[in-house]
């Protein structure tokens, strides 16, 4: 996600006096996202906390984040792209076509006061959970809000932020940025990093059968990805380090019971605006850390024959 | 028995890794976790030091953690492509490694980011 236009937590809770949350339930996903970081504390440019700030949802459904929202806009599944474009339009005062808004479910009333109370924010943050980024569209969706963040810049400052799910999945993005200057789906099988979702994403990676081994980690791919992806898990040898037996660890050859993060085991996570902090673990793991487990499967690797010194990949010609 | 407290704890279950947690808990569980919202409350207390399960497995077999090292290393160091996927549940220190080994073994590293 690099380019992104946001910002930390700690700005959002001391400037921000609009805030837009568009496809997420914080109120039941991230309970401690409205009271702790973005809507009722109170912040230096905000003063009176809640009271100083605007909130609009966006979302296919009432869910129980709305009892929060000052204005909820609820928009037909499916169409948020074309409900970011629309905005993005009447942000630089651009034709809409009405019928175009209406497929939205918005109407263009609705989409120009949004559009008036963003320019008129004087600290503008949108966070955008998995009912933006994981629907029609999906990345296409996500580049469309940041992009809408980008250009309200014009304007007044507004920033954009996804809504991270997973403990450390930041963390994972900010690894792999470091190391191989690419946040997800990254190919070493050319020695150099290559990157390219769709192609060197993994459920792609396991439907289409391009992988002949799997090293799966801190995730359940086994319960979670679409029956094709699964079966092929189940046919190339797969390891599994898990601190639970796992449906994946069902279906794998080698299971390692590992340590659990931030629990029994210590090290640095992530939050969703890419600030590190410390784990505490206040427990002892009788298991070993998944950091040890994988620094000794790598050291038992680094024990055989240099594939790459062998002559790289066993395919002999490369376009 | 001894009572630990964990002042600013941090919670890593979703994407907020709430860092003021205050964690009460002795030799064997985590008993209280204060300031903890419902779902970290559930996760802080659903621990234990328990051995529910066994060190390692291999084909289905109880194994030491040594041999399960042993034999994941050959199957991921024979393949072509292999996929080094998930680390979302894992530190940071644990995904610099995993990228490690991946880029040795010529494969690919992948989160759930690109689900």
């Amino acid at each position: 996600m690099g380019g992104k236009v946001s910002c930390t937590l700690g700005e959002v809770k001391n400037r921000a006096d609009f805030v837009l949350y568009w496809g997420g339930n914080p109120a039941e996903c991230h309970p401690r996202h409205f009271t702790k970081y973005a809507l009722m504390p109170k912040g230096r440019f905000v003063p009176r906390g809640r009271k100083d700030r605007t909130m609009v949802l966006v979302d296919i459904r009432e869910t129980k984040s709305v009892k929060a929202a000052d204005i909820f806009l609820q928009i037909r599944p499916g169409k948020d792209f074309e409900a970011l474009s629309i905005l993005r339009a009447l942000v630089k005062g651009q034709h809409v076509d009405e019928k175009q808004v209406a497929e939205t479910g918005l109407t263009l009333e609705q989409l120009t006061d949004l559009v008036d109370r963003m320019k008129r924010a004087k600290f503008g943050v949108m966070f955008f959970g998995m009912g933006l980024s994981m629907t029609r569209g999906k990345h296409m969706n996500s580049a469309s809000i940041l992009t809408l963040a980008a250009e309200l810049n014009a304007y007044t400052k507004f920033v954009a932020m996804p809504m991270r799910g997973h403990g450390n999945v930041t963390g994972a993005d900010v690894v792999m940025r470091w190391t191989t200057g690419y946040p997800f789906g990254v190919n070493f099988s050319r020695g150099y990093p290559r990157y390219n979702p769709g192609e060197f994403s993994t459920v792609d990676l396991l439907v289409r059968g391009d992988v002949d081994a799997a090293l799966i980690l801190g995730a359940d791919p086994g319960a979670t990805m679409p029956q094709p992806a699964i079966d092929h898990l189940a046919r190339i040898p797969t390891v599994v380090l898990d601190p639970k037996v796992t449906h994946t660890s069902r279906l794998a050859r080698v299971h390692i019971t590992t340590a659990v993060t931030g629990i029994s085991a210590p090290g640095t996570g992530y939050r969703m605006d890419e600030i590190p902090l410390p784990l505490r673990p206040a427990l002892r793991s009788p298991y070993p850390t998944d950091e040890d487990v994988v620094r000794r499967i790598h050291q038992a690797v680094a024990e055989k024959p240099d594939w790459m010194a062998a002559g790289g990949q066993t395919t002999t010609t490369q376009i | 028995m001894s009572l630990t407290i964990v002042d600013n704890a941090t919670c890593a279950f979703c994407g907020c890794v709430c860092d003021d947690i205050e964690v009460h808990a002795d030799e064997h569980k985590i008993v209280a976790a204060k300031r903890a919202c419902i779902l970290g409350k559930a996760w802080f207390l659903n621990h234990t030091t328990d051995k529910h399960y066994p060190d390692a497995l291999v084909d289905g077999r109880e194994t030491t953690v040594d041999e399960a090292v042993q034999v994941a290393a050959d199957l991921l160091d024979r393949a072509d492509m292999p996929l080094v996927y998930g680390m979302s549940n894992i530190t940071c220190e644990a995904q610099r490694e995993a990228v490690a080994l991946a880029e040795r073994l010529g494969g690919v590293a992948d989160s759930h980011t690109s689900l």
